[in-house]
């Protein structure tokens, strides 16, 4: 009887300390997290702008108006246009110039130690600084960039990259591409080391080529991480900010204007909190499906 | 063989230069004058190097502000997001209480929401708990945005070590919070510091939350006082942003240089067992 007592207090015990652990970090995402999220997705069907708060009027449901003036103001598509081009773009080249890398640094080549580690370099760079870095890089007048192009006969006369509605999304898309090829590359090569080498040994002796044991083996292998990286890159780039706001401002002429810029210039540079969560409410919609449609298309590709 | 060899040489080249350039090229840059910048063909040495942009920054004190402020919101977020990550990683690794699996997953999920959705409310959020404005407040908002990640992390590490270490400790009279202090976390020192560097590196690149919930110029943080400041509407001082540049990334250079057999093994640990 005694004996029962204290394995029940035991256990009771062990639940309290457990839910006793989780406490802090649980309070924090709570209050810094959770309430905020459901309070943007609140705010964005009141009228909610600087004037309502310096009056002490508060919010005030508004009849989904933040909502008609999005769709119907012509900002908003272009704005989810561009961000899904800027993350595929970006995305993509990732995937590919990270999987090439990775597979290079992951064989036969000399000092590889070091090279793998000082290709990690521009990840610990700050994004504003990141972005800065580039913008001086694109300098119309001065920068190598131009420099280099104009020497190699490519054009004949300076471009301002960052002030052509044509050229502005793909130089930011550079930028990015630059601070994130690291961390991907990192990832893919943890994942090719897993990679058994007789599983290459054998293939090769069955007389399979590089590209065949690049397509048999190696992606295979690498499904997970693949799956994991470029779901990571994704987010990353679909909230994409700092480069944007640092490097264009959204212009020219909106060319890339995305929705993190849409919302933000909504809710802090026109001081209507109200419409700037709206955007915010489409916004975080469209990433819960893009993240939903691609789990599903990889759970779908497992199965056969 | 010899053909696909050249061309991954070519390859490792071109992207190394891709990726090395610019850094050396900022650094380049820091140490020319203004007059020196606006040379055409440019000077890929520094022949003359000058430390004037770096004098002239000092000078400035904002910048020391902007500097210090950015080393404190990092470090108490670093410190903060440590021990809360090691204290619910160890309840999500240990004990199976019912629905914790769920509660980790609707953590996790947070990390996909957009920051500014968030902080369009956590402005009015902190407006009331009179946080807005704080270094503190401001630390907390950057420790909440990577406890998930971080939490997610650790409980990996603390997955690793065996049960019957802390059965034995239990036998020998250890207490639970003992056991957890003395004996176990110890053992996931590389985890810990793993999660303590990769939350400095968030939070020093941190630029949306300071713009957003700091308003006074002298609690602002670098990349928001950057911006703020030093970006002009039609010119700008290349030779004084690029020094910028460089003070603002050293500390993270060095922190890579010397920590980063764990900032890497506990990101890719992540990534290959998920």
């Amino acid at each position: 009887m005694d004996f029962k007592t204290v394995l029940k207090n035991k256990k009771n015990g062990d639940r309290i300390f457990a839910i006793l652990l989780m406490l802090p970090a649980l309070t924090i995402i709570t209050i810094f997290i959770f309430i905020p999220i459901a309070k943007s997705v609140f705010l964005s069907f009141t009228d909610y702008k600087l004037a309502n708060i310096a009056s002490g009027v508060g919010h005030l449901w508004n009849n989904f108006s933040n909502y008609k003036a999005i769709f119907t103001e012509g900002d908003l598509w272009p704005a989810i246009r561009v961000t899904f081009t800027f993350m595929s773009m970006v995305v993509m080249l990732q995937l590919f110039l990270g999987l090439i890398l990775s597979v290079v640094l992951n064989g036969s080549i000399k000092g590889k130690r070091f090279l793998r580690s000082i290709i990690m370099l521009p990840w610990v760079i700050p994004t504003v600084i990141t972005a800065l870095l580039w913008m001086w890089l694109f300098q119309p007048q001065y920068g190598v960039v131009n420099y280099l192009l104009l020497e190699a006969n490519i054009i004949s006369q300076p471009i301002a990259m960052l002030a052509r509605p044509a050229l502005a999304l793909p130089s930011v898309a550079i930028a990015a591409l630059w601070k994130q090829i690291p961390l991907m590359t990192l990832m893919l090569l943890a994942g090719l080391q897993t990679i058994p080498s007789e599983m290459y040994e054998a293939a090769t002796i069955d007389g399979c080529n590089g590209i065949q044991l690049f397509f048999h083996i190696t992606i295979p292998f690498l499904r997970n991480v693949i799956r994991t990286t470029v779901l990571m890159s994704i987010i990353e780039n679909f909230k994409q900010f700092p480069l944007f706001w640092t490097m264009t401002g959204g212009g020219p002429m909106n060319s890339t204007t995305t929705l993190a810029i849409l919302s933000y210039r909504n809710a802090f540079v026109n001081m209507n909190f109200g419409k700037g969560a709206a955007v915010a409410t489409v916004w975080l919609c469209l990433l819960l499906v893009v993240a939903f449609v691609y789990n599903k298309v990889f759970t779908v590709n497992e199965m056969e | 063989m010899k053909k696909t060899s050249i061309l991954s040489y070519f390859f490792l080249g071109m992207i190394l230069l891709f990726l090395l350039f610019p850094i050396y090229w900022m650094f380049v840059t820091s140490f020319k004058t203004n007059m020196q910048l606006y040379k055409i063909p440019p000077s890929w040495l520094p022949l003359s190097p000058t430390l004037g942009n770096y004098i002239e920054l000092i000078k400035g004190k904002v910048f020391l502000t902007y500097y210090s402020n950015n080393f404190i919101v990092a470090f108490s977020a670093s410190v903060m997001t440590t021990v809360v990550a090691l204290l619910a990683g160890y309840s999500f690794s240990r004990f199976k209480v019912k629905g914790s699996n769920l509660i980790l997953f609707g953590l996790l999920s947070t990390q996909m929401f957009p920051v500014i959705g968030r902080v369009i409310a956590l402005y009015t959020v902190f407006k009331s708990m009179r946080l807005l404005n704080t270094r503190i407040g401001l630390a907390f908002a950057l420790t909440a945005a990577t406890l998930p990640f971080c939490t997610w992390l650790i409980k990996g590490f603390f997955d690793d070590i065996p049960k019957s270490i802390e059965e034995a400790a239990n036998i020998d009279g250890c207490g639970r919070l003992m056991t957890l202090l003395r004996i176990i976390m110890p053992l996931t020192k590389s985890g810990l510091l793993a999660i303590g560097l990769y939350t400095f590196l968030l939070a020093w690149d941190d630029f949306l939350h300071c713009v957003t919930l700091i308003t006074s110029d002298n609690l602002r943080t670098l990349s928001a006082g950057i911006s703020m400041r030093y970006l002009g509407e039609l010119s700008y001082d290349w030779a004084l942003i690029n020094t910028i540049s460089v003070i603002g990334t050293v500390p993270m250079l060095l922190l890579f240089v010397f920590f980063q057999k764990y900032m890497v093994q506990g990101l890719t640990a992540g990534a290959v067992k998920a």
